[in-house]
């Protein structure tokens, strides 16, 4: 059970840091805005059209914003040696990534929430009748998201070019939750609503995969 | 370098047989006709990439566990040599589709996969060529290779179920066109000789690698004087 | 035999991609071993 404490309590630290300032969480929003908007110059964003490429922009939108905020995870590890303080405080290293992609999903989860009302209105797409759905598919989404994202971003933090290197090593790992969530996405938003339950069983075994890999390997990608 | 010159010319044989088969051994396919044959040279191709990353991700699994250099050579060296014939597929895909459909891409199932296949290992080669320490690098790189490669079947298999959604012209004629025995006889000789052509490539690269460790050490050791 | 053209042009391009990928990896492995000749050589006339 050490494990679900170190965890908890390292989560603790990261949702306190986060929810002292709120930079990550304001930033990202505000950048998601900007694309969305930036996405609608590009088609005829107030006809039928738009409701088929509301589920892709919110999924490219959501994918870009989490490109960037996945950066500071463990690049403000850095000033300050604040790795190794972690490393020294928890018996099992996994525990540092369970918390800091427990935080990731959370914060993506939140941005995203806040984001469905805007959305919903911009694009004229009915929200709320599948509201609970919907949900579900952008936890397991951004909980994908944020398994890989963890995981590469304690990579990039160490190599040039850090930038560039994170979305460019994580997007196309996250093709396939990029295919499926749309996919599910599409279908809740459509005239008769349905619930593509494939795509569903495709992030879940996508999350499982991916967390059991960071399970195995996590120890690693920490080395001194 | 007798042996190394037998060995190309086994492969160069190979090769030139592996076409003859092709061209003019297998039979005539019904629908799409002679375009078709390019066939033989595109799954081949597209078999032995998926067999180069494969070698590639297990000798991922070796260095992590391991951390013996000699690893890291096989594995960027697979990793290359399977860009290679995933470049190879990419380039004979649009050939093909050219003449039949009068595009050049159709954004077919597989490859759109193929496609993104391609981009997840280019990834894997630009990441080693911005981390600096060689030990860090071989390390990094070793675990980004693990998590690309066991992707690659999610990768295949969600563009495939959203492919199915909205049908679109499928490069060479999809799994449900038969093939006759003597086709399939063909496909696999040439499989056959992409692999030797495959062991023949990551050898010469694997070399390159290792006459690259030596240089690096003389090098050194000059300075030092 | 039409589209004969495409068959060989697709040939063309696989086995033109494979060799001078060959090729290059053999260049750079001499001009390696060269250098390594090199260093070798001005050790031994340091020593």
């Amino acid at each position: 059970m050490s494990l679900f404490s170190n965890t908890a309590v390292l989560l603790g630290k990261e949702l306190r840091t986060e929810f002292r300032s709120r930079e990550l969480l304001t930033t990202t929003v505000v950048f998601i805005l900007v694309v969305v908007v930036l996405f609608s110059f590009t088609f005829d964003a107030s006809s039928a059209e738009s409701r088929r490429f509301a589920a892709s922009l919110l999924w490219l939108a959501f994918l870009f914003a989490a490109s960037l905020m996945l950066q500071p995870c463990f690049l403000r590890e850095q000033s300050n040696d604040t790795l190794s303080a972690l490393r020294l405080s928890v018996t099992d290293p996994f525990a540092i990534f369970a918390a800091k992609l427990s935080a990731n999903t959370l914060f993506l989860l939140l941005t995203e929430l806040l984001m469905l009302p805007v959305f919903s209105v911009l694009f004229n797409v009915p929200v709320f009748p599948v509201f609970g759905e919907l949900v579900v598919v952008l936890f397991l989404g951004s909980l994908g998201v944020s398994i890989a994202g963890t995981a590469l971003s304690a990579i990039s933090a160490q190599a040039r070019m850090r930038e560039l290197l994170l979305p460019l090593l994580l997007l196309p790992l996250l093709t396939p939750v990029l295919v499926a969530s749309t996919r599910v996405t599409l279908a809740l938003l459509d005239t008769e609503p349905y619930m593509e339950w494939k795509g569903i069983g495709f992030l879940v075994v996508f999350d499982v995969v991916f967390l059991t890999a960071l399970w195995l390997f996590g120890e690693y990608l920490l080395e001194e | 370098m007798k042996k190394h010159a037998l060995a190309s010319a086994v492969v160069f044989l190979l090769l030139g047989a592996a076409a003859y088969g092709a061209l003019f051994v297998a039979p005539t396919e019904k629908t799409m006709g002679t375009i078709q044959r390019i066939f033989y040279l595109h799954v081949s191709s597209a078999w032995t990439g998926l067999t180069a990353f494969f070698i590639c991700f297990l000798a991922n699994l070796v260095y992590v566990w391991r951390r013996e250099p000699r690893w890291d050579w096989l594995a960027v060296s697979a990793a290359e040599v399977g860009l290679v014939f995933t470049t190879v597929v990419l380039v004979t895909g649009p050939i093909w589709a050219h003449p039949v459909w009068g595009i050049w891409w159709t954004w077919d199932a597989r490859l759109t996969s193929t496609f993104v296949l391609w981009l997840l290992y280019i990834s894997y080669l630009l990441l080693r060529t911005l981390v600096e320490e060689p030990d860090r690098r071989a390390l990094f790189s070793a675990l980004f290779g693990i998590f690309a490669f066991i992707d690659v079947p999610l990768v295949f298999g969600s563009i495939r179920w959203w492919r199915t959604q909205h049908p679109q012209p499928v490069v060479m004629g999809g799994s449900g066109s038969g093939l006759e025995p003597t086709m399939w006889y063909v496909l696999l000789f040439s499989w056959g000789a992409m692999l030797s052509l495959m062991a023949l490539l990551v050898r010469a690269r694997f070399e390159f690698e290792a006459v690259r460790g030596e240089t690096d050490l003389v090098r050194r050791e000059a300075e030092g004087v | 035999m039409k589209n004969l053209n495409s068959v060989f042009a697709a040939y063309l391009a696989g086995w033109g991609i494979f060799f001078l990928y060959y090729i290059s990896i053999a260049r750079r492995t001499a001009a390696l071993r060269e250098e390594i000749e090199r260093l070798k050589n001005s050790l031994k006339r340091a020593k």
